[in-house]
């Protein structure tokens, strides 16, 4: 909500707005002190200010989030999503490390690599491990995996499945001696129920599926992870239009990076590498950059 | 669009014909996936292929998926007599599940390819063909042997070229994984190796995408056709071959040279799979097959 919104003066709003507040969230996290002093008020007309903001926030809750994607939210803000925001661990330290604790939400996160590197292991590593309960510090949530290649072996998402509930129960072990209630129920078969599991077969499928998440996700709002797995295959073929692909590739990885923020969801790409003439030398990079 | 219950997904594997082979491949080649098999000449790749088209018409609690086997060759001439010889031995172990009059080699249908773009026209063919079989015996398994032959000689060395040629190893990919999924089928395809000159770190080693270093006759090679094809592939094996020297023979007492035996080591290795650890195993070509060699 706006500041010129607030039922105050005329000449208050002036000077809130000249001093730089012009959204509700500026004005939640300042003391009437401060305020007055900025606004050149006296300390009541500041704590009344402040009262009305709250007031008006405070029944304005469920347009809240309408303010944030309206106004600008401030970089404190910002900072505090940010840091509450829970991370997808990847299960390697050193990786979840570099990523700066492991997979954001709201994110887009784009894995490239030599075939038979592990990209597809990482994949299902993630949709598995975004399922791990809240009391183990991670999400809990369901996962969509979006196969392009056809790499997803059932089979090898159940021994993830199961070594993943081994770790917990090892965690609950060592550091919940007390707590025998914390048993773990889940089964392998429960975390690959919670995995959504789509294979498309062409380009086509893939854009269509891209534009159904859209609903899919809105019907299910405990997914917490989108991985595509190989999101560049079915465009290597023999495109004739450079130009529709390039706009067509921009167009998809935009859909995801709303679907990231909308419901505040991870998206992982997982994409193959080519080798880049240049000069005299190869090098390798991701396919279709 | 509704996602797949991930539990009914199980893939299905065709049994490769040896239980050692089996345990290596945690049951043998899967449905639905490509399989790529990489090795010099002479190494075994036809006669895996063979015996493949052979097991694949085994019912299906004997490993094998109750079907027909589609065979596309590129390199002249088909082994008819050895596939002949394979069929024998087949029946006789497994006599119990075929009526005595019948033929194992009557349901693997063999097709020749010229081309690249010969292979593409014949894809398009094989929709309705596999379509057909479903009322006799349903074709489960399409063998490329070899998908190298195709392109190694027809393509120049100019950047539009490769290009083209990249462009045609993913439209082939693709619709063999098309084929793959619609029918349920496994797919096994053959790759030859080109030699690796220079040193495998650094830019070199990267260039071919080839993170493991695969040695047979004691030279240094990697999988043909480059990156590309690396990427369109679900899982590549890698059949090599060494002599190896096992023991010393006629050792004389005056110092004059002594006898080596040498032994012909064959050893199937995992290079990349989605299911399987890397491994390997040791196995020998008979005149039965191929078969695992437990040491």
């Amino acid at each position: 909500m706006e500041i010129w919104r607030l039922p105050i003066s005329a000449s208050q709003r002036g000077k809130l707005i000249s001093a730089g507040y012009t959204s509700l969230s500026s004005l939640s996290s300042i003391s009437s002190s401060d305020l007055a002093r900025e606004l050149n008020v006296s300390e009541s007309e500041a704590m009344n200010i402040l009262k009305v903001a709250s007031h008006s926030r405070g029944s304005e809750t469920s347009n809240a989030s309408c303010s944030i994607v309206e106004g600008a939210q401030s970089a404190w803000d910002m900072l505090h999503d940010e840091e509450s925001l829970m991370h997808i661990t990847t299960s390697s330290a050193d990786l979840d490390n570099i990523l700066g604790g492991g997979i954001h939400c709201k994110e887009v996160t784009e894995i490239g690599g030599v075939p038979g590197i592990g990209k597809t292991q990482l994949g299902i590593q993630i949709a598995v491990n975004v399922q791990i309960p809240n009391d183990f510090g991670g999400l809990g949530g369901k996962a969509i995996y979006i196969d392009t290649e056809g790499s997803f072996m059932v089979e090898r998402a159940f021994q993830i499945a199961e070594a993943c509930i081994e770790d917990m129960s090892e965690y609950n072990r060592f550091l919940r001696k007390d707590f025998q209630e914390c048993k773990i129920k889940m089964q392998p078969q429960d975390i690959l129920e919670n995995i959504f599991y789509f294979r498309i077969c062409s380009y086509t499928e893939q854009i269509a599926l891209i534009n159904y998440l859209d609903k899919f996700l809105s019907e299910h709002k405990d997914v917490k992870v989108i991985v595509v797995d190989s999101v560049t295959f079915h465009f290597r073929q023999d495109f004739d239009d450079m130009a529709l692909r390039t706009r067509v590739l921009s167009g998809m990885a935009l859909k995801l990076m709303n679907l990231a923020k909308r419901f505040s969801l991870a998206v992982v790409l997982l994409n193959q590498v080519t080798t880049k003439h240049t000069e005299a030398s190869f090098q390798l990079a991701l396919a279709l950059v | 669009m509704t996602p797949q219950s991930l539990l009914q997904l199980t893939s299905q594997k065709c049994t490769t014909g040896c239980p050692i082979l089996d345990r290596l491949l945690y049951g043998g080649i899967p449905c639905d996936s490509i399989t790529e098999i990489v090795a010099e000449s002479g190494s075994g790749k036809t006669q895996i292929c063979l015996q493949l088209s052979l097991h694949a018409q085994l019912p299906v609690s004997h490993g094998g998926l109750a079907a027909s086997s589609l065979y596309l060759h590129t390199e002249f001439p088909f082994p008819f007599r050895r596939l002949h010889q394979l069929c024998l031995s087949f029946r006789s172990s497994n006599a119990h599940h075929f009526p005595v009059n019948d033929n194992p080699c009557d349901r693997i249908f063999v097709q020749s390819v010229h081309t690249a773009d010969h292979l593409l026209e014949i894809m398009s063919k094989t929709d309705p063909f596999i379509e057909n079989s479903k009322n006799q015996v349903p074709v489960r398994l399409i063998v490329i042997d070899s998908i190298a032959a195709l392109f190694r000689s027809d393509f120049d060395n100019t950047p539009v070229e490769l290009k083209r040629r990249s462009s045609l190893f993913f439209k082939i990919s693709s619709k063999l994984k098309a084929l793959a999924k619609r029918f349920n089928l496994a797919v096994l395809v053959t790759n030859q190796v080109v030699d690796l000159v220079g040193p495998n770190e650094g830019i070199n080693g990267l260039r071919i995408g080839n993170l493991v270093c695969l040695h047979t006759s004691g030279r240094r090679v990697c999988p043909a056709l480059g990156l590309a094809w690396a990427n369109c592939v679900n899982s590549r094996l890698f059949l090599s071959r060494n002599e190896e020297v096992i023991r010393e023979e006629n050792e004389k007492s005056n110092g004059q040279s002594c006898d080596f035996v040498k032994k012909k080591m064959r050893k199937l290795y995992v290079v990349f799979a989605p299911h399987l650890p890397e491994s390997s195993c040791e196995f020998e070509i008979t005149r039965e097959g191929l078969f695992g060699v437990e040491r």
